[in-house]
């Protein structure tokens, strides 16, 4: 195991309508850049980014999903297997937001138990077009008990702050578990992150 | 890492320089070919060093990636490729473990070149066998992102196919690695075929697309991404993993398929969803297609409130897929498919009357399309077509019995129709289940029509309610012809006309075997009855009459002996009277066709009797109706514009056919003239029927006749075949009254006969079968003569058992004997 070059190994999914920043998001956060005009994802797409949190590698997995609702069975695949979900709606558009309870069945039906949700409103760089306000959104992730974020792809606001959280949360749940779990092997590598959450096996 | 420099200080240690000088000074030399021997060499000999080997290659490689030094990164990989090639004999464990890692770490880089060149490599990988399986090995990682890959959206077109080909081809080879290994992750969790299916069905999609369309800007590009084609490597790979797929695997398999199809909307448009099915279907291994078909089965309903066009497109795939499956195995489903098809064929029928689906809680907004329904229900039925075509005769037969089980017929089947629907439902419903029934009994050929047929088929069949409506009386006949017609004949007599000569016809004809006597001496008079009345009614238009007349020309091929011949012309001069006497006032064109339907119809027997007197006649009459009355034949009535005076004209003498004058013909060539003398009389209700009716009895023999006399139950008739002077004389010297009140009654016991369930016949016989025995006894003690054979054919299947075995008098008859 010295041979891995990280020492937490996470998948993180995004999920939400189409069209509310996730590609952007993603890419903002992996590749300092900010496509416009970036099309419509196709199916899922797949980045890696390796963070160092108190001087611990973390290597993140993140799989970018289509939101078109045909791509909805690939996507939902991906669910399963996830450390951490994170939702995203987009504050300008008010039906973005309407639709969550419907992705939160989802992930209730498809992700594991122990995924870790984060609700994240992105697009906050169009202020004067915001249609869902800010209260709201956390009164909705607080009821979901959900972390909530506001998120600017376009002008990098948030976005590392993001993903490091998650991080740092996911670090944070893993070593309780290993604790709780008294399991051996800190280390949750490829095919074993997602063991001590293998209750995910029924649908 | 720590361990081996610990052990080799300062000295690096012999792999470390081996592996170290495969690599070129300049990454453009590609590898080292000499020094990779070497390396090659020294792993064979000294293969505990390869798992080290391994993890330096591959930290080399990392460090290479990290340093964007992709030319060594290549170096690298061929290396760890020839290595694991070369080394493929044994414990090469953990040195996969270190090559795995690699591949994984090139996945992970965004260039697509690393990416495909992982995948090479990983392919590579795939084909080899090991022989020590590894338990804790998982492939989740490369399925979830081989997946992703086939999604690739990469800008560059001709790249995107490269690494969505890359994307299949590693998906091919994870399933090649893990499909045989029940140790290793099983590759059929739906975890792992949620993302696969998926992937292989987008791809096939997109070939299908760009085929159709050729949206490509320029032709020549086309024709390279021809070569190329993903589509067709997806498919090739499609159909590897469900022929790799075991029973309990299928639907895990398909299930995806259904929520690829539905997500994508792909029912509605059928080609695509039928070409995959055709994939499914001749790929999976044969004796697991049921399977298949029960999970289309089970997605029909899943789907019944859907809209009118997915379900056809649902069924038009079933119909497609049922057939491929027939030929393997389908039989623990059959009624199971015909059950759902029938099903939605009636909530198709409902929701076109009712206008709505149940519950338009959820899908309110959708407006159920008449047209859509009535599409949908054409390819139910079509469907059911197809399917039972496929089927063998005895199961063909149980189709048919269990789809006229379904239909409502009042009286006989009690009201089976839903509540809301009303009488237009239950008639739309007895429409589109003869319809199913039509198709079913197409090409249907049994060589035992009366197991075939049962009265439990028949009775619904030919009952009055489904004789009043039109369309209903034009189907019930069409399927008679169908079922009777067992030798193709009949496209001969589609058009109904006067045949000079009707050896043109090249018709075939078997002779007609004994179980065809049976089923005729069973139910024929139903079948008269039918033809009969079928031609009373008002509402018939030439399709009727013409369908009449194939079903009579058939009955007289398929199933005439000479009673049978003597009864339908019986019928058919009944007809004649029919239109002529026109008790029921019918519209002047009836009574034209039916006049032209009965001369049609004796032209044709007279010729298949070949009695030459009888074809005179019938020449005769035939002739004079050219001269005088020619809407009297089928040639002026049963055309475009029918040629008929406004009214008919009391018809006499020489354009009639005669019963008297066909009687005496016939008469002379060995028919049973009393019959024919005796005018045809349907029988309206069964118990007329049973008191009345002329055609049964008449070929039994006189001793059944006399021994009716002296024991009136039929199950007494074995010493029937005694016969005394007395009884003899007795029978000579009765008067005619008598003798008639006795045929009356031995003609009810025969129909009670014949025409009873066999339960009750059973329940009958048995309580007496003690006191047959003592009666027998008695008889046989008066005479020891041994008895004669049976002469009359009737009931000879229950007669046999006793008639067979010479000593009868001494038997003791066990109870089954007297059934």
């Amino acid at each position: 195991m010295s041979m891995e070059d990280y020492d937490y190994l996470f998948k993180i999914v995004l999920i939400g309508n189409a069209g509310v920043g996730k590609t952007c998001l993603v890419r903002r956060f992996t590749q300092g850049l900010f496509p416009p005009g970036q099309g419509a994802t196709i199916g899922v797409d797949f980045m890696i980014k390796t963070v160092e949190i108190k001087g611990e590698k973390v290597k993140l997995q993140i799989w970018d999903t289509a939101g078109q609702e045909r791509f909805r069975s690939i996507t939902q695949s991906y669910y399963r297997s996830a450390n951490a979900l994170i939702l995203t709606y987009d504050i300008t558009c008010e039906e973005s937001f309407r639709c969550l309870p419907e992705w939160l069945r989802e992930i209730e039906q498809y992700a594991n138990n122990k995924v870790v949700t984060v609700l994240v409103g992105n697009k906050i760089d169009l202020a004067e077009k915001r249609e869902v306000t800010r209260p709201k959104a956390e009164e909705f992730a607080e009821a979901q008990n959900m972390h909530y974020l506001e998120t600017s792809a376009k002008e990098s606001d948030n976005v590392e702050k993001l993903f490091l959280d998650l991080a740092v949360e996911l670090i944070r749940e893993a070593k309780q578990n290993t604790l709780l779990n008294n399991v051996a092997s800190p280390v949750p590598g490829e095919g074993k992150s997602i063991n001590y959450l293998n209750c995910c096996s029924f649908n | 890492m720590t361990g081996v420099c610990g052990c080799c200080g300062a000295l690096r240690p012999r792999y470390k320089r081996l592996v170290d000088n495969i690599f070129p000074e300049d990454p453009e030399d590609g590898l080292v070919k000499a020094n990779m021997e070497k390396l090659t060499f020294y792993a064979l000999s000294a293969p505990e060093k390869l798992d080290r080997i391994g993890a330096y290659l591959s930290e080399r490689l990392s460090r290479d990636v990290a340093r964007h030094r992709y030319g060594y990164v290549c170096i690298a990989m061929e290396a760890l490729d020839q290595l694991l090639m070369a080394c493929h004999c044994q414990s090469i464990n953990l040195f996969v473990e270190s090559f795995l890692k690699m591949v994984r770490k090139l996945l992970e880089a965004d260039k697509p070149n690393l990416q495909i060149l992982g995948t090479n490599s990983f392919v590579k990988f795939a084909n080899i066998e090991e022989d020590t399986p590894s338990y804790h090995r998982s492939y989740d990682f490369f399925v979830s992102r081989f997946s992703e890959m086939c999604h690739s959206s990469y800008e560059d077109p001709d790249i995107r196919i490269k690494i969505r080909m890359a994307g299949i081809k590693g998906l091919q080879g994870v399933v090649r690695k893990t499909v045989n290994d029940e140790l290793q992750a099983n590759i059929w969790d739906p975890q792992h075929m949620d993302k696969i299916v998926p992937s292989l069905l987008f791809n096939l999609q997109q070939g299908e697309g760009t085929e159709r369309y050729s949206r490509s800007p320029s032709p020549l590009q086309a024709t390279e991404k021809e070569k190329e084609s993903p589509a067709e490597l997806t498919e090739r790979c499609f159909r590897e993993l469900l022929g790799r797929a075991a029973y309990g695997n299928i639907k895990n398999a398909i299930k995806p398929v259904l929520m690829h199809l539905d997500n994508h909307s792909l029912w509605e448009g059928k080609t695509f969803a039928v070409r995959c099915f055709k994939i499914i279907m001749y790929s999976i291994q044969s004796q697991h297609s049921h399977l298949v078909i029960q999970q289309l089965l089970g997605h029909l309903d899943a789907n019944s409130k859907n809209s009118a066009t997915v379900r056809a497109g649902i069924v038009e795939v079933l119909s497609e897929a049922a057939v491929i499956a027939a030929s393997g195995s389908v039989g623990p489903t059959v009624l199971e498919v015909f059950n759902t098809l029938l099903r939605q064929l009636r909530l198709s029928v409902d929701y076109e009357l009712t206008g709505s689906y149940d519950s338009c809680v959820n899908i309110g907004s959708k407006i159920i399309k008449e047209h859509e329904e009535r599409q949908l229900q054409e390819a139910v039925i079509k469907t059911i077509g197809s399917f039972a075509n496929t089927l063998p005769t005895y199961q063909r037969s149980e189709v048919m019995l269990f789809i006229m089980g379904k239909i409502p017929v009042p009286g006989v089947h009690p009201s089976l129709g839903s509540a809301n629907s009303g009488f237009e439902g239950s008639r739309m419903i007895q429409v589109m289940l003869l319809k199913s029934l039509l198709q079913v009994t197409t090409g249907f050929q049994t060589t035992n029509m009366l197991t075939a047929l049962p009265s439990s088929f028949l009775d619904p069949l030919l009952s009055f309610t489904l004789m009043e409506d039109a369309e209903i009386r034009l189907l019930v006949l069409e399927i008679l012809v169908s079922l009777i017609d067992r030798h193709d004949n009949c496209p001969k007599f589609s058009t109904i006309s006067i045949i000079s000569d009707i050896s043109v016809l090249k018709l075939k004809v078997d002779k007609c075997s004994r179980q065809d006597n049976l089923f005729m001496k069973k139910h024929s008079q139903q079948l008269y009855r039918h033809i009969y009345l079928a031609c009373k009614e008002e509402n018939s238009g030439r399709p009727h009459f013409e369908t009449l007349y194939t079903l009579l020309a058939l009955i007289s091929m398929e199933l005439a002996n000479e009673e049978v011949v003597v009864d339908l012309i019986r019928l058919a001069l009944a007809m004649q009277d029919l239109a002529l006497n026109n008790e029921d006032s019918l519209p002047v064109y009836n009574r034209c066709a039916v006049h032209a339907l009965s001369a049609a119809y004796l032209n044709l027997i007279c010729q298949l009797t070949t009695v030459p007197a009888f074809c005179q006649h019938v020449h005769e009459v035939i002739e004079m109706r050219q001269k005088e009355t020619p809407y009297l034949l089928p040639e002026d009535v049963f055309v475009e514009k029918p040629r008929i005076p406004k009214l008919l004209d009391k018809l006499e003498g020489e354009v009639l056919f005669l019963q008297s004058k066909i009687t005496e013909v016939l008469g002379g060539s060995g028919y049973n003239t009393d019959r024919l003398a005796t005018p045809y009389i349907p029988q309206l209700t069964d118990e007329d029927r049973l008191s009345k009716r002329k055609s049964i009895g008449e070929t039994i023999s006189l001793q059944v006749e006399v021994e009716s006399r002296n024991s009136p139950e039929k199950e007494e008739r074995t010493p029937a075949e005694e016969i005394t002077f007395e009884t003899l004389k007795k029978a000579i010297v009765d008067s005619v009254g008598m003798e008639e009140q006795e045929r009356e009654r031995r003609r009810q016991v025969v129909e009670k006969f014949q025409k009873a369930p066999f339960e009750e016949i059973a329940a009958h016989c048995g309580a007496r079968a003690t006191l047959l025995q003592s009666k027998l006894n008695q008889i046989f003690e008066i005479t020891i003569r041994p008895p004669p054979s049976p002469s009359g054919t009737i009931s000879a299947g229950y007669g046999q058992t006793q008639t067979r075995s010479v000593p009868v008098y001494e038997m003791k008859f066990p109870d089954l004997c007297v059934y």
